[in-house]
């Protein structure tokens, strides 16, 4: 490289990759069609280097960070040299880019002045890809139920949008207007990018940007280098069982060991289940973009993510293996695992580094939907994921009824809304008193949903993690299970955690109830004033004070210090 | 004849600025007091006294306050009880569920302003229709009657499920509550804020409650101390977050209006020059020492949101959109990796920039204008500070030679830095929303905000820079220019097309009779008073709304209908004509016109003479003229490279740009070269 950028270029450059991102994604949400993209954020975007590497995101979901620049090398191995200025491709296959075949990804080559500089990138979820159920499907047992599969595939050629393509879109989709209007929106983000990369360009030139790309990726090296090298080296493994498969009734295990050995950090996932017939299999390359979210989240957190973050991170899968899944597996519920593979990360984390030591959150989407049609609403359908608990930390306690790691931003159904809207009543929505793991630090307290039908409809329930609730650290209690109650107009009760939709009578009550994180250290060394305090707020019970903590509160609702055990 | 002024005070932290008008000819003044936090009205009475003859009356006076901003920001406010209805608890403790920080493991929510063993419970349930689904039992309230003596509360917040549709059980329980507890305040949540969704109805009740004391404490002392100055009663007045003022009295009543009181200033003090220059879009930077204020006026209105977030906790009101970022004169210069930053930590006033003498060791951006030449080390502040250029080249320098870069390089790396930061935010608020700022001019004030403004607009290519008449006071100045304002609401959900126009027409005219109320008690003429309508709207299935103005006369349905339309194609690009769209709220803001002159020219002062010395643009040294902008007159063009000063603030011209003095008094610098 003979040009060179100063540290001030430098800086500028990686603000602007940081915003040029930012505006991709802005572009993206403001033009889509869909509320999934505009409302629940469900995209991501990257710009990239003309290599494929990543220089900078923006992401409505954690979940989505940094797997994008698997696409940019899949179309540059396809298409070879055969990409041109306008260009633009798209894919969603599960194998490739690792998630289910709703998010589909569109890839667009930047040029400035004929050289390919860079590629723009955006993801975003399409609602319908014509698989065997509209929306989500619950059941699916091989990728053919799930939709339609794309490879790198070209759908503008030099700016000219190539028609056989989009009319194969349009009858693959039970929403062709909206699918169709989604694409237009990534295609907008990707130009934004590329009109914001050339003004820059024009500015700095193509040698001084590449120069600064240079530093901004060594730079981001340097730092995670030096935080991995200033932990101790040592080799920690953990391992934890979903539920089932989402269509058997097998528990299914998931096993990760971690070794750090000087300024590299070691991922190796032997030992975890293989292929299994439900859709809980995912692509490797959003298992590594699960395994790059739970390294943020330990490894300087508080810094943007630009290119060169992660390398010194490496990832070994097995062939065989439900994380690098392969035809015909079944993806689309492909992050119900990844809960659990994040919390085992961080437990071997937090043994690496004691300091930010982090116990196991809740753990899954825990998705409810009721829905039905009738002549006022049309189709109506109320879909929320639910939070729960998250772990105790070292050094304070986890928070109560927050959303699961890989989500975000996803927010509840207000009551009023829901009740105004929907013929469904909110009867409770509280705090799960006792949920939260015991410990030093107590993991925070999953909630209780209530639902009340008040006209016959149906329901559908995606809920995980009762074989491995989030697990305590250092001493600390596990979580609560989630655990979910039907009861039937007649008075007849069920108990379910997953269940494929299915119709309900009017009076029906269906009670959800999400689990907490785990606690870290020893219950008996939680002090006096938290115990009452937790009390008195409700999110421990008298009696729970004096069976796991030790502590007598008496009816005054004050600490009886002398028959309580003393602190550890 | 005796001569009236009509007065403001922007009441900040530090300063206390002061703007006065001649009630008749229009003529402004400012004058700058540095502020008394233990006694706000202290500052506003020594300024006044500074500025103001004793024999001239003051027939208007508002100003800006952030008392209950900071009452927040310490948690200072009042110990509030909450009551809620049974089973629901802890939906304010709960709060969204959503993650503030995606990437991050460790974040917790904002400390709610009532904890849960401040939350007490009630049984009692209404429908969505408002039917009584279970009775308010209101033998549980003897619980909370006992707890307000036992525990001190000073303020109670209801807040039951579906008030606003029904507020019978809120009314019934507040009656027996307060024949109990005579004494304490008690706020309902149908009547602060009547809209849907539990947990920001909550907050917004709770929020009032807890800033109410504070708020009443502070109006009632200014209220003393101020009696000689002002009128009796009508004529002290609070400026509001949603852009209007309103009486001193009402602010006691309503004291959230007044959490964003102090920035909103500069948004209409923009949306006065956009009316007076002609220039129906602006962008409003104003920056001082620590923050960024950007705000933005489109076809000649501030834009505006009717949800705030303030400490992570919402606030269901009408708001000026401010967007703040950590940039400022006081950022500091740092680095890590080998890579160099700028900000968002700021030096503040204390220990300050290392050119200020008084122990900051980090560069920041204002030292970087030291040495660059751009601001005037001998005479800073209209001379009441000298700046040690000597001291702040040297750690310049220093600094420098991690990076192989002289002092010089390093100073005007930072404030490239930061200017692109800066274009950054305003990126955030144009282009990500889909609106081009090259079709603004951009207005800078405050501070720090003229000096920094061309390199922002080349940035942004943006053509044309504004620096008003008293840029370094121009959010009190702002203040002058606006109506007394009031905004109704009620949460009205109905598909569009199965609402009929009587109960519209019939749900307005309710929400207009109350506001009518309101203003002609708070002294305002009857034929001063208008009207503005507004609903909630979104397609099926959306969760967010577009507020869409309903235009004056009987209403056409269809009309606004299309009117969604099109306001959704210029949010998003596209519409869905063919869809059903929801209405979720309807809103009424009722306005009060006051009297006021048109704004004229300040008057002319004496100006010093011009001087000459060598700012440094692009890397090289370059012999610069600088100006006092009371020289400037009317039809003056100046070419640059300049430095124009006056006392608040110094405004940087550099090469290729022209500036020239308009009506009013206002700078306007256009740039004289093509676009690069």
């Amino acid at each position: 490289m003979t040009a060179s950028a100063d540290p001030i270029t430098t800086e500028v450059v990686r603000n602007f990759v940081i915003s040029c991102a930012e505006d991709m994604n802005a572009s993206l949400w403001r033009s889509a069609h869909s509320a999934i993209i505009y409302e629940g954020k469900d995209s991501a975007v990257a710009l990239m280097d003309e290599h494929g590497n990543m220089l900078g995101q923006s992401t409505g979901v954690p979940l989505f960070i940094g797997a994008i620049d698997a696409c940019v090398h899949h179309v540059k191995e396809y298409y070879g040299d055969d990409i041109a200025e306008g260009d633009v491709f798209i894919m969603n296959d599960s194998y490739m880019q690792g998630t289910h075949l709703h998010d589909v990804t569109a890839i667009g080559p930047i040029f400035h002045e004929g050289d390919l500089v860079g590629f723009g990138a955006a993801r975003a979820h399409w609602n319908d890809i014509g698989a065997i159920d509209p929306g989500s499907t619950m059941g699916s047992t091989n990728i053919y139920q799930e939709g339609l599969r794309l490879g790198p595939t070209r759908i503008i050629k030099q700016g000219v949008p190539i028609r056989e393509w989009y009319d194969h879109l349009r009858l693959n989709t039970r929403l062709p207007d909206a699918t169709i209007g989604d694409l237009g929106a990534q295609i907008a983000a990707i130009r934004t990018g590329e009109r914001r990369l050339s003004q820059l360009l024009e500015r700095i030139g193509t040698d001084t940007y590449r120069a600064a790309c240079h530093n901004i990726f060594e730079q981001a090296r340097r730092m995670d280098r030096e935080a991995i090298a200033a932990i101790e080296d040592g080799t920690w493994s953990r391992e934890g069982y979903l539920d089932n498969d989402g269509v058997g009734e097998e528990p299914v295990k998931v096993a990760l060991s971690l070794t750090i050995k000087g300024e590299e950090l070691l991922v190796d996932l032997t030992g975890t289940s293989g292929p299994v017939a439900g859709s809980v299999n995912c692509g490797a390359k959003q298992t590594e973009s699960l395994l790059r979210l739970a390294y943020k989240t330990m490894i300087n957190p508080d810094r943007a993510i630009t290119g060169g973050s992660f390398e010194t991170m490496s990832v070994k899968i097995p062939d065989e293996c439900m994380f690098n899944a392969r035809e015909p597996a079944a993806c689309e519920w492909y992050f119900t695992g990844l809960g659990l593979l994040a919390d085992l990360f961080i437990s071997c984390m937090s043994e690496a580094m004691p300091e930010r030591s982090t116990a196991a959150h809740y753990g899954d989407s825990m998705v409810a939907a009721f829905f039905s049609v009738d002549p006022k609403r049309g189709q109506w359908i109320a879909i929320e994921p639910t939070a729960g608990g998250w772990g105790g930390r070292a050094d304070g306690d986890g928070e109560s009824a927050l959303i699961n790691l890989v989500n975000g931003g996803f927010r509840n159904i207000p009551a009023e809304v829901m009740e105004t809207k929907f013929p469904v009543r909110l009867e409770e929505f509280a705090l799960r008193i006792d949920s939260g793991g015991a410990g030093r630090h107590r993991g925070g307290c999953g909630v209780i949903r209530r639902y009340k039908l008040l006209e016959d409809c149906f329901s559908a329930l995606w809920f995980e993690r009762s074989r491995t609730p989030a697990w305590g650290l250092n001493g600390g209690g596990d979580g609560a299970k989630p655990f979910i109650e039907i009861t039937l107009p007649d008075g007849s009760t069920e108990n379910i955690l997953k269940m494929r939709a299915r119709g309900f009578e009017t009076g029906t009550v269906v009670e959800t109830m999400t689990g907490g994180g785990g606690g870290n250290g020893d219950a008996q060394a939680r002090p006096f004033d938290k115990v009452l305090a937790d009390v008195r707020q409700g999110y421990v019970s008298a009696k729970a004070a004096w069976n796991t903590y030790g502590v007598k509160i008496g009816s005054d609702m004050l600490v009886d210090e002398a028959a309580s055990k003393p602190r550890n | 004849m005796s001569k009236h002024y009509r007065v403001s005070a922007d009441i900040g932290g530090t300063f206390t600025d002061i703007v006065f008008q001649d009630s008749r000819t229009g003529t402004c003044g400012a004058t700058k007091v540095l502020s008394t936090p233990d006694n706000p009205a202290l500052a506003v009475l020594n300024g006044l006294q500074a500025a103001i003859p004793a024999d001239i009356e003051i027939d208007f006076f508002v100003h800006g306050t952030t008392v209950g901003l900071n009452a927040l920001l310490t948690r200072n406010g009042a110990k509030v009880a909450l009551l809620t209805t049974k089973n629901f608890r802890d939906i304010y403790t709960i709060q969204g569920n959503d993650r503030g920080e995606i990437f991050s493991i460790r974040w917790d929510k904002p400390e709610p302003l009532a904890g849960l063993e401040h939350t007490y419970v009630a049984t009692e349930r209404i429908a969505a229709t408002g039917e009584i689904v279970e009775p308010l039992d209101t033998g549980d309230l003897d619980a909370l009657v006992e707890a307000v003596k036992r525990e001190g509360y000073e303020a109670i917040a209801i807040c039951f499920l579906f008030a606003f549709k029904n507020p019978a059980h809120e009314l019934e329980a507040a009656a027996y509550l307060q024949e109990r507890l005579p004494d304490i305040a008690i706020a309902l949540s149908h009547k602060v804020s009547p809209e849907w969704r539990e947990f920001e109805r909550t907050s917004t009740t709770v929020m009032n409650s807890y800033l109410a004391p504070v708020v009443r404490k502070y109006l009632d002392t200014l209220i003393g101390e101020l009696k000689d100055r002002l009128p009796a009663g009508r004529g002290l007045h609070v400026m509001q977050s949603n852009g209007g003022v309103m009486t001193a009295v009402s602010a006691s009543e309503t004291p959230l209006q007044t959490l964003l009181s102090g920035p909103v200033g500069g948004a209409i003090g923009g949306k006065a020059l956009s009316a007076e220059t002609g220039r129906p879009n602006l962008i409003c930077v104003d920056m001082g020492g620590t923050s960024f204020d950007a705000s933005l006026i489109i076809d000649g209105l501030p834009s505006a949101s009717n949800e705030a977030k303030l400490e992570g906790l919402p606030v269901q009101m009408s708001v000026v959109d401010i967007h703040v970022i950590g940039a400022g004169g006081g950022s500091i210069a740092w680095q890590e990796a080998g890579a160099m930053r700028v900000g968002p930590q700021s030096a503040g006033s204390n220990p300050g920039p290392i050119c200020y003498g008084l122990g900051g060791t980090q560069p920041t951006v204002s030292d970087a204008n030291l040495v660059l030449g751009r601001l005037d080390g001998a005479n800073f502040s209209g001379g009441q500070m000298t700046l040690d250029r000597e001291a702040t080249t040297k750690a310049l320098a220093e600094m420098g030679k991690a990076f192989d870069m002289d002092a010089h390089a390093m100073a005007q790396g930072i404030v490239d830095i930061i200017n692109a930061k800066m274009a950054d935010a305003i990126r955030t608020i144009t282009i990500q929303r889909g609106i081009d700022p090259r079709d603004f001019s951009l207005v800078a004030f405050g501070g720090a905000g003229p000096a920094q403004a061309v390199a922002l607009a080349q940035e942004l290519r943006i053509g044309e820079v504004i620096v008003p008449v008293h840029p370094g006071a121009f959010s009190a100045w702002g203040m002058l220019q606006t109506d007394v304002r009031h905004d109704f609401k009620e949460t009205l959900y109905s598909f569009w097309d199965l609402m009929d126009v009587e109960t519209l027409d019939a749900a307005y005219a309710g929400l207009a009779d109350t506001g009518r109320a309101h203003l002609l008690e708070e002294g305002v003429s009857a034929d001063a008073i208008s009207f503005e309508r507004a609903v909630d709207f979104r397609y099926y299935g959306q969760e967010y709304v577009l507020t869409i103005p309903i235009p004056d006369g009987p209403i056409d349905m269809d009309a606004v209908r299309k009117s969604f339309d099109v306001a959704y194609e210029r949010q998003y690009g596209h519409c869905s004509p063919e869809n059903r769209v929801e209405m979720a709220n309807i809103r009424l803001a009722t306005l009060g016109r006051l009297p006021r002159p048109d704004n004229a020219p300040p008057a002319a002062e004496e100006a010093r003479p011009a001087r000459e010395r060598d700012v440094y643009f692009d890397g090289a040294a370059t012999k610069t003229a600088i100006l006092d902008r009371n020289s400037i007159k009317a039809g003056d063009s100046i070419e640059g490279p300049a430095i124009i000063e006056e006392g608040t603030a110094t405004t940087l011209l550099p090469p290729g740009w022209r500036a020239a003095a308009i009506d009013g008094g206002h700078l306007v610098l256009t740039r004289t070269e093509a676009s690069v």
